[in-house]
Formats: structure tokens, C-alpha cells, sequence
């Protein structure tokens, strides 16, 4: 038992260590304010950054939420969780003064299982439309209760806020999103810069931007709801449809995931395999970033530029996995196939190319006078405000935040090759921008490390035909291409799983939209937008 | 190199309609032949000028650009877009203003196609001629900021409106900086009448003749003379990226074929006054000393000059414009009102001195 | 002063750091582009990797014959309910009952390619092959028989 868990037992004696899985401290709902406060505050070990919060239905127990913690100067990790035994009217404290991601993360648990927050000022749904009835991932949720709706939906201009008032009775008021007065442009869905089907209502003064309210779930398909009337090595289909440029990555995530829980030991030669590919995917990624971010400012050339490489990645993985953008490689004990025999020799002249060519990028964009100012000192994001609001990946990084899963919790091959961890201090657009920028070339190095190296031996290990995990909860966590990603199985020993969520790297990146663009101008938003580098389908899960 | 001399012909065709017909008739028959002319060439030259811009685009892309439409190089696909936007539906929007949105693509090629009779094709070849020529086209070139002002005001949509405002904001800054080099080549040249100032630099080019101050005032016309035609990257008046399609969101068909055309055709006027004011419309190149060469260039007719020099700017405003990433509002303003307008008041300055004491060649 | 020189100095910058740009555009305008031209490269220079997968086919043997037994797993292992096998029960000589194939129904259009029916199919019955122009006018006829060759 390590020391966070025991001061929590001091706090709250009450609380229940579980050992089912990994460790989950129980804390009353009560007292969770309390035992959240405290942790955030800690004097040695604050536990500033909230990964996640995963609503759970444990049917007869109540509805409840899982609260992943971290601690930004030791990494030390803890989980809590807190239950609501009241299905039909459901409340629990709001700690969204305490990590500001927890605002929209709340709204998605509410949005899915009712539970409403006190004291979150928005509590509307996020990804289903606000007429929805029912909240679906309920085990109770009636399949049939939401026939297609034809109707158009009116998005509401205020919110609602449930707070308890002093004689304890909960009561609701109403926050005021947009007003009367407001000049509200709505960018999206159909927007040519939002990289998906995002929509952010945008209420501008003349060209600056004074609040952006993002609308989401255009495309949610429920995957985590579907995820749970499906096999192990089904659910795996599914994770290539998340985040698409990071299809290795996200898959690696929930094989590690359910190979821990299994008992799976994979071979040396598939973990050579999977970081090398994960690693051609994030170049594949960042190559895209590059293009899309010069495409968004106005300079379609060097969007080419980009796509011609990336190209030559999904060439090279197309021929070991047969898939460009579905790849469908990571499986659970290995990965599908073992890699083309021209994999390794067509890799290593990819990278000697990408070093020549790379400077044509700089020069034609990086360097660019009118490329600098339309990103240097544009959407700074401050270190506390990154943690904060949850931005890992690239965005955190940019800002001073040293948040790589890939150094401080290592995986696959990642302990044991040398590669640096890219940080800039500046938190500006142009941080961000060369945070992949200089994220490729790292990528590189750590290929070419391993490629020379992959040792003999099977790339797949024999599992059982049918995988049944035992009880408890299981989560996994790998850098994605945009950030942290994080896979949490509950099991009840089935052969699917009871609950499956996955931490969306990009769902933190849009909600801080707004506290970037603020006073931001309107091609400002366009530019952050694309340094921030989300992915929708990733967010509308 | 009076050879290919337009005047004597035309004036010969005119002495002849006048001995068959009433003169009201000429007139009118003249001017109806013109009109046409006009607008032929507009198109025509609307149609090469995409054609060129997407076949040279492609290449800056390292793609092949149009290639299926009309054999190998692709040669019929702008004939068969323009097709395509002339049976298109116009139309026309709920709770728009629907005379000030109809009548704003008319300004805007009103505008475009006034200018564009300004253009010295030839020795004589001129359409409009008049003695303060350059004053005429800067003026008639900025009845198109109107159009598209009125574009995005009666739209009545959101992104064509902040596209308007920028546009408006924008053109009337950098006609400015237009307006001032203008002024530094009519210093050289001495007259406003256009085919005046060609004619000045039957000896050397103006941009050799004023040197230094010629060549700066050449870059910021460059420069401004691509905000001036909305082109990247100064388009954030219709910014894909930002507003979709900016001020022209809302028209279809041959409305919004009008907004096009004029926006290719801005591309063509200002490389055409750029080639009259710098690079000596259609006199050919002449080399002091090589009588020879001189010679051999003079059999080359002038508007083969004129439109050569005017596609060479043409493809070098294509190549600035698919180099680049676009600017933000402020710093459009802040470019042209920091850095182009001070310097080309600086070159002026210089300009004017320069030809006092005598250092023009 | 030092003001004045700064702002010469960025100005001087500017513009190289533009002229930097339109030399790198150049440098690509004289390459040779990369576009491959889709229906005319069909016979010429398109490569498709032997492990794309573009349809699910059942090889068969010299007599014509697959090696599909009936038993059903991929039709469990499928996600999406993509295949859809119809069997039948014949008596073989020595009087034991055995399976038999009739139908073996694959829908093209609800496949999302993870291949989980290859993996877990226990005699290489089904394979995915590179044939990928398999765009059709109606929904319908992406519901493929795979056995139609040997009944």
C-alpha cells in the first residue's frame, strides 16, 4: 500500500482498497470532495492531472464514476472511485474546480449515465441530442426508446447547473451560454478546418473571438456501447476506427490491456514489431499534422509536401499489414503477420529520405516570416491551464509539460531504447507545431534503433480460442499520436467485457479551445485548431 | 518598329464605314464590334488564365493538375466548368437583400472588364485611351471593392459578411501602396496617358531606367497588386479555411462565375499595368549598343510582347501565391501600413529626386 | 536607434525567409510529380500487397472443391454478422451424420475487413483476395455466395 492510499485512509477510514485488478480506492460519496481536495492540494505530491473519469453502471451497487489520477512531478498514479446507490436520481460532487477537464468529462457521464454533478455549471448532454431519453450505456437503457428522430435539433444558448442548497435539497438554475447580444458564427459541422465533423459555436466581436461553445457527437457510434456485446478479439476491430492515425497505437493499447489481464506473455520479436510500427504511425500522423496545419493557414503546397511522404509510410505498412488506413495488425499475443520481408530495407531508406526531405518543409513553412507570425505567440496555453484541462500529447508537451507515457511509464520497447523527450516552454502555436515537427525526427531515431535489431522468433504466441478474462478492472495506457490514451476493461470473467472505455485524446483538446482562442482572431482559431491536432472520430466515440 | 502599328489600320476601317454609312451607325457598329472584342477576349483569356493557374498549381504540388477532360492535357476541362456554371441554378436566398445580391457581381465585372479596355495591347491597340489613363484604371478598379461589399452585405450570411469587411478593409489600404508606385513610374515616365508611358520606354524599360527605386516600387506593386485581386496570400476575403468561400459564399451559377472570372481576369490587369508601368508594355527589349539584336526584336510584334511579359508576371504572381500561407487580418493591415506604405512613400521620394538630378538612364 | 535597426533587420529577414520559401517551391515545380493515374496504371505500375484485403473467397482445390467443413466459427468470430452460412446434414457411407455446406453468404457490405473469420477458421477455407473494384450500382449485390462453384 503506497503512501497516497494511506493518507486517503486517514482521511476517510472508511474507504475500501480493492485489489480486484488494479487498485481502486472506494471512497463514500460523501466524503469524496473532501478526499479529491486533498489530493489535488497534496504539499508532496499533488495529484494535478485528472486522466479521466469513466462512468460505470455496477447495476445493483448504483451508478458511479472511476477517477484516474497522476501526478505531473512523480507520475505516481491512483484510481478512486465513488458511487451514487440512488439509480433513478443520481448526483455526485463536481470536481471540475479542481481539474478544469473534469467539466466536459462530467457532462459525458452524465450524457451516458445520468449521474448529474453538482456544482458543474454545464450540464447538458455532449455527444446525444438534448433530446434524448434514456441514457444509453445503462444496462437498463431500452435499445428501442429513441426511434431516428427527423426533427431538427435547436441547441439551447444556456445550460444547467444542479447545485444543493443550504437545507440540502438539490435545485437547478440556468447558466447563460450565448447571449441576446452575441454575434454567434457557427463553424462547422461541414466546415472545411474543423478535421471532422466537430462544430464549434463561435461568438465573435468584429474578428476576435470572445467564447467558443464546442458541439459534439456528429459521429459518435457508440463504439464503447457496442464494445460491450462484443468478443475480446472483436472489440480489437473497433480501435482502428477511433483515432485513425493513430490505428497502431490505439490497438496496442487494448491488446496490452487485455494481454496483462490474461496472462499473456508476448514474444520480444512483437513488441520489436509493434513499436516500430507505432512509431511509423505517429510519423504518419505528424506528417498529416504538418499538412493540414499548412493547408489551414492558407499554403496548400507544402500540404502535398506532406501527403507525398505519407505516402511512402502507408506503402511500406500497407505491404505487412494490408491496410492503409485500417490497419488491423495488432492482435491479442502478437500482431497479425510477420513483418514483408521488404519491410525493413523499404523502412530505412523511407527514413534516409525523410531527413533529406524534411528541409524542404522547414523551409518552404517552418521558416516562412508569414508562418511565424500567424503562429509564434498565437493560443499560448499555460503549463497549469495544460495539466489542468487534460491536454497530453503534443499540446502538453508544447507548454512545458513533461507528459510522455512512452518515458515515464514505458512499454513495448520504450524502456530500453534512447530517444528524448521533445519539450518546449512557450505553449504558443509555434511550440506546438515544432513538437511534431522534432517528435518526427525522435520517431526516426527510435526506428532505426530498432529496426537492425528485431530479434527471431514467433510473432504471434498460440492464445486460447476463446479469451475470457478474469473479474476485475484492467487498464492500460500508450502515447498515441495526439496524446494519452488509455484503455479501462472492467471484467466480469466473461468473454466480453462488461464495461470497455477509452480515454479520447482529443476530447480534453477541444474543450480547451476555448480557453485558448479566447481573444484570439477567427484565422487564429483555424490555426490552433490545427496545431492542437484532434481527431474527431477519436472524440465521438 | 512601327510595323505592326494598329492605328493606321483602324483608323482606315473607320474612314471607310464613314463613306458607306451615317456616322451615328459607325459609332454604334464600333462600339458594338469593341464591346464584343472585349468580351471575348475576356473570356478567352479568363479560361487560358485558369487553365495555366491549375495546370501550374498542380506542378508547385507535385501533382499533374487537370488531365482527363479533352485529351491528355486536360485542355477542355475549363471550357467544360464553364459550361457547367452557366446552366447552374442562380439562386437566391430567403431574407437577402435580392437587388443590391443580384447587382453585385455586375460591379464587380463591371469594374474588372472597365480596367481590362485599359490595357495597351499594341502601338494603337488600345481601347480606351486618354490622356490621365493610369488615373482612370485605379479609379475604375476600385469600383469592384463595392461589389463585393454589397456581396457580403446582402447575403445575409455570417462568414460572407466578415469576408466582406476584410476585403473592404484591406483593398482600400493597398490601393494606397498601388496608388504611390503608380505615382513613382508616372514620375519616371512623365505622363499619365497610358500609352504615353509606354512610349517613353521606347529607350529602356522603366524598371532599368529608374533602377534601385524602380525595382522596390516593382515588388510593393507586386505585393499590393495581389491584395488588390484577392489573391493568396492576401485572400483572406474568401479564406476556404476560414469562411468557406467568404464573400461569395452564397451566389451560384453564373453569379458566382462572374466573381471568378473577375477575380482571374484582376490577375491579368494587374500583371498587365505592372508590364506597362515596369517592363514597357509592348516595346520590345532593347539593348543599347547591339543594333542587331534591337532590330531582330522589332519584328516581334507588340502584343506578342505585351502578352508575354504579362504571363511572365502572371506566373510569378502564381508562384508567390502557391508558396505562401495566408496572413491574418491584422497583419495584412500591419504590413501594408508599417512596412509597404512608408517605404513606398521612401521610394517616392527617391524616385522624384532621381529624376531631378538626372539619374534616371 | 537600435529600434530603427530592428526593424530593418526583421524586414531584411522577412524577405529572405519568402524568398527561402519560393526557392523550395521551385525546386518542386521542376520535380516530377507523383500522381498515379488510377484506371490507367490498372496493368502498368499498380501495386497491391498481397495482404490487402479486399474480399473474402474460398480457394478451391483441382477438383473444384473447397475445404470448408461447415462448422460455423467464423461465422461466430464476425463482428458485424457479415457471413451467414446455410448447412445441411448428409448421411455418409458408414452411416454417420456430417454437416455439409450449402450456402456460404458473404455480405461485402457490412465487412469491415479484421479478419477474424480467416484467423479463426481451422482449415484455410476462406482467404481475403486483392480484388478491390468491387463497387456496385445496388446494395444488393454485395451479398456474395462464396460456394457457388461446388454446390
Amino acid at each position: 500500500m503506497n503512501r497516497i492510499t494511506e493518507k486517503i485512509l486517514t482521511i476517510v477510514p472508511e474507504a475500501v482498497v480493492g485489489t480486484n485488478g488494479e487498485e481502486i480506492v472506494a471512497i463514500p460519496k460523501e466524503s469524496f470532495r473532501k478526499v479529491a481536495e486533498a489530493l489535488r492540494y497534496d504539499t508532496e505530491e499533488p495529484m494535478d492531472f485528472l486522466r479521466d473519469i469513466v462512468g460505470m453502471d455496477w447495476g445493483e451497487e448504483g451508478l458511479g464514476t472511476l477517477y484516474y489520477l497522476e501526478c505531473t512531478s512523480t507520475y505516481n498514479r491512483i484510481t478512486l472511485k465513488t458511487v451514487d446507490h440512488d439509480r433513478e436520481n443520481a448526483f455526485l460532487p463536481s470536481v471540475c474546480n479542481l481539474w478544469k477537464t473534469a467539466e466536459i468529462k462530467e457532462r459525458e457521464v452524465y450524457d451516458f449515465f445520468g449521474i448529474k454533478f453538482l456544482n458543474n455549471p454545464d450540464m447538458r448532454r455532449i455527444f446525444l441530442r438534448e433530446d434524448w431519453k434514456g441514457y444509453p450505456l445503462r444496462k437498463d437503457y431500452d435499445m428501442n426508446s429513441n426511434p431516428l428522430n427527423m426533427e431538427n435539433e435547436i441547441n439551447a444558448d444556456d445550460t444547467d447547473e444542479y447545485f444543493l442548497n443550504p437545507d440540502g435539497k438539490i435545485e437547478g438554475r440556468k447558466n447563460i451560454v450565448f447571449g441576446k447580444e452575441d454575434f454567434v458564427v457557427n463553424i462547422g459541422p461541414q466546415h472545411p478546418s474543423t478535421h471532422g465533423v466537430l462544430r464549434m459555436r463561435t461568438s465573435v466581436e468584429g474578428e476576435d473571438i470572445r467564447r467558443i461553445d464546442p458541439i459534439l457527437g456528429y459521429i459518435h457510434r457508440g463504439i464503447e456501447k457496442l464494445s460491450e456485446s462484443l468478443t475480446y478479439p472483436q472489440t480489437l476491430a473497433m480501435t482502428d476506427r477511433l483515432d485513425y492515425l493513430s490505428a497502431h497505437q490505439n490497438r496496442h493499447a487494448l491488446c496490452m490491456c487485455i494481454e496483462k489481464a490474461a496472462g499473456i506473455e508476448i514474444s520480444e520479436r512483437a513488441q520489436y514489431i509493434r513499436t516500430i510500427m507505432d512509431e511509423l504511425q505517429r510519423i504518419d500522423s505528424h506528417l498529416l499534422f504538418y499538412s493540414c496545419l499548412a493547408m489551414d493557414m492558407g499554403a496548400l503546397t507544402p500540404f502535398f509536401y506532406g501527403f507525398r511522404e505519407r505516402e511512402m509510410i502507408l506503402d511500406i505498412m500497407e505491404e505487412t499489414t494490408g491496410g492503409r488506413l485500417i490497419q488491423n495488425y495488432n492482435m491479442i499475443g502478437g500482431v497479425q503477420a510477420d513483418i514483408h520481408p521488404t519491410f525493413v530495407q523499404k523502412t530505412k531508406e523511407f527514413i534516409i529520405h525523410l531527413r533529406k526531405v524534411i528541409k524542404d518543409y522547414h523551409d518552404i513553412f517552418t521558416g516562412s516570416v508569414i508562418a511565424r507570425n500567424r503562429l509564434i505567440g498565437v493560443g499560448v496555453l499555460s503549463r497549469e491551464d495544460a495539466i489542468s484541462l487534460g491536454t497530453t500529447g503534443g499540446t502538453g508537451r508544447a507548454s512545458g509539460w513533461s507528459n510522455d507515457v512512452r518515458k515515464h511509464h514505458p512499454y513495448a520497447m520504450y524502456g530500453k531504447v534512447d530517444f528524448k523527450e521533445i519539450t518546449y516552454t512557450e505553449g504558443d502555436s509555434f511550440a506546438r507545431y515544432m513538437v511534431r515537427m522534432d517528435e518526427i525526427m525522435e520517431s526516426c531515431r527510435i526506428i532505426e534503433q530498432l529496426i537492425d535489431n528485431i530479434p527471431e522468433g514467433e510473432y504471434r504466441v498460440k492464445t486460447k480460442p476463446v479469451i475470457k478474462l478474469p473479474e476485475g478492472i484492467f487498464t492500460s495506457s500508450v502515447e498515441t499520436s495526439r496524446g494519452e490514451f488509455d484503455v479501462m476493461i472492467e471484467s466480469r470473467g466473461d468473454k466480453s467485457p462488461y464495461r470497455l472505455h477509452y480515454r479520447s485524446t482529443g476530447l480534453p483538446l477541444v474543450h480547451a479551445m476555448d480557453t485558448i482562442c479566447r481573444g484570439g482572431k477567427i484565422a487564429d482559431l483555424i490555426a490552433i485548431g490545427g496545431t492542437l491536432d484532434f481527431v474527431i472520430p477519436d472524440i465521438d466515440r | 518598329m512601327d510595323y505592326y502599328n494598329l492605328q493606321p489600320i483602324l483608323l482606315g476601317i473607320d474612314r471607310y464605314m464613314n463613306s458607306i454609312m451615317p456616322g451615328w451607325l459607325v459609332t454604334v457598329l464600333e462600339g458594338l464590334a469593341v464591346g464584343i472584342f472585349i468580351m471575348l477576349m475576356y473570356i478567352i483569356l479568363a479560361i487560358i488564365l485558369i487553365y495555366m493557374e491549375r495546370k501550374v498549381c498542380a506542378a508547385f504540388q507535385c501533382r499533374i493538375g487537370p488531365n482527363r477532360v479533352g485529351g491528355k492535357g486536360g485542355l477542355l476541362q475549363v471550357p467544360a466548368d464553364v459550361i457547367k456554371m452557366l446552366t447552374k441554378e442562380v439562386i437566391t436566398l430567403k431574407n437577402s437583400d435580392k437587388f443590391l445580391y443580384g447587382l453585385a457581381p455586375f460591379l464587380v465585372i463591371m469594374a474588372s472588364i472597365l480596367t481590362f479596355s485599359c490595357l495597351p495591347w499594341n502601338k494603337g491597340g488600345e481601347v480606351l485611351h486618354m490622356n490621365i489613363g493610369i488615373f482612370f484604371v485605379l479609379a475604375a478598379s476600385s469600383i469592384g471593392v463595392l461589389g463585393i461589399l454589397l456581396a457580403g452585405w446582402s447575403s445575409n450570411s455570417k462568414y460572407s459578411l466578415i469576408g466582406a469587411i476584410r476585403s473592404g478593409a484591406m483593398i482600400i489600404s493597398y490601393e494606397l501602396s498601388i496608388g504611390i508606385s503608380v505615382l513613382t513610374m508616372v514620375v519616371i515616365s512623365g505622363t499619365m496617358d497610358i500609352q504615353g508611358i509606354v512610349e517613353s520606354q521606347a529607350g529602356a524599360w522603366n524598371i532599368f531606367r529608374g533602377h534601385i527605386p524602380a525595382i522596390a516600387a516593382f515588388i510593393i506593386y507586386l505585393i499590393a497588386g495581389n491584395a488588390e485581386a484577392n489573391r493568396a496570400p492576401f485572400d483572406l476575403a474568401e479564406a476556404e479555411q476560414e469562411l468557406t468561400a467568404g464573400y461569395h459564399t452564397e451566389y451560384s451559377g453564373i453569379h458566382f462565375g462572374f466573381f471568378y472570372l473577375a477575380e482571374y481576369l484582376n490577375l491579368f490587369i494587374t500583371s498587365g499595368i505592372a508590364t506597362t508601368l515596369f517592363l514597357g508594355g509592348w516595346m520590345p527589349l532593347h539593348i543599347a549598343g547591339l543594333d542587331g539584336f534591337n532590330a531582330v526584336m522589332d519584328y516581334i510584334p507588340g502584343f506578342i510582347w505585351f502578352i508575354g511579359k504579362t504571363f511572365f508576371i502572371v506566373f510569378l504572381l502564381m508562384w508567390i501565391r502557391w508558396s505562401f500561407p495566408r496572413l491574418r487580418i491584422d497583419q495584412v493591415l500591419a504590413l501594408e501600413w508599417k512596412y509597404l506604405m512608408p517605404t513606398s512613400l521612401v521610394i517616392l521620394i527617391v524616385m522624384t529626386i532621381c529624376k531631378v538630378y538626372g539619374l534616371i538612364f | 536607434m537600435s529600434k530603427l535597426k530592428n526593424y530593418i533587420k526583421r524586414y531584411f529577414t522577412a524577405i529572405g525567409s519568402l524568398l527561402i520559401g519560393m526557392r523550395t517551391s521551385m525546386k518542386v515545380f521542376m520535380q516530377k510529380s507523383v500522381t498515379e493515374q488510377y484506371p490507367e496504371n490498372r496493368h502498368t505500375t499498380l501495386h497491391i500487397p498481397e495482404r490487402h484485403r479486399a474480399m473474402l473467397y474460398m480457394p478451391v482445390d483441382e477438383n473444384g472443391k473447397n475445404r470448408c467443413v461447415a462448422c460455423g466459427l467464423c461465422q461466430n468470430a464476425c463482428p458485424n454478422g457479415t457471413i451467414r452460412l446455410t448447412t445441411a446434414t448428409v448421411e455418409t457411407e458408414d452411416g454417420k451424420k456430417k454437416k455439409v455446406l450449402e450456402k456460404y453468404e458473404y455480405n461485402l457490405g457490412s465487412c469491415m475487413f479484421c479478419q477474424l473469420c480467416v484467423n479463426t477458421c481451422p482449415h484455410d477455407a476462406i482467404r481475403f483476395s486483392n480484388d478491390f473494384e468491387n463497387a456496385v450500382f445496388d446494395k444488393s449485390k454485395l451479398i456474395l455466395t462464396l460456394n457457388k462453384n461446388n454446390g
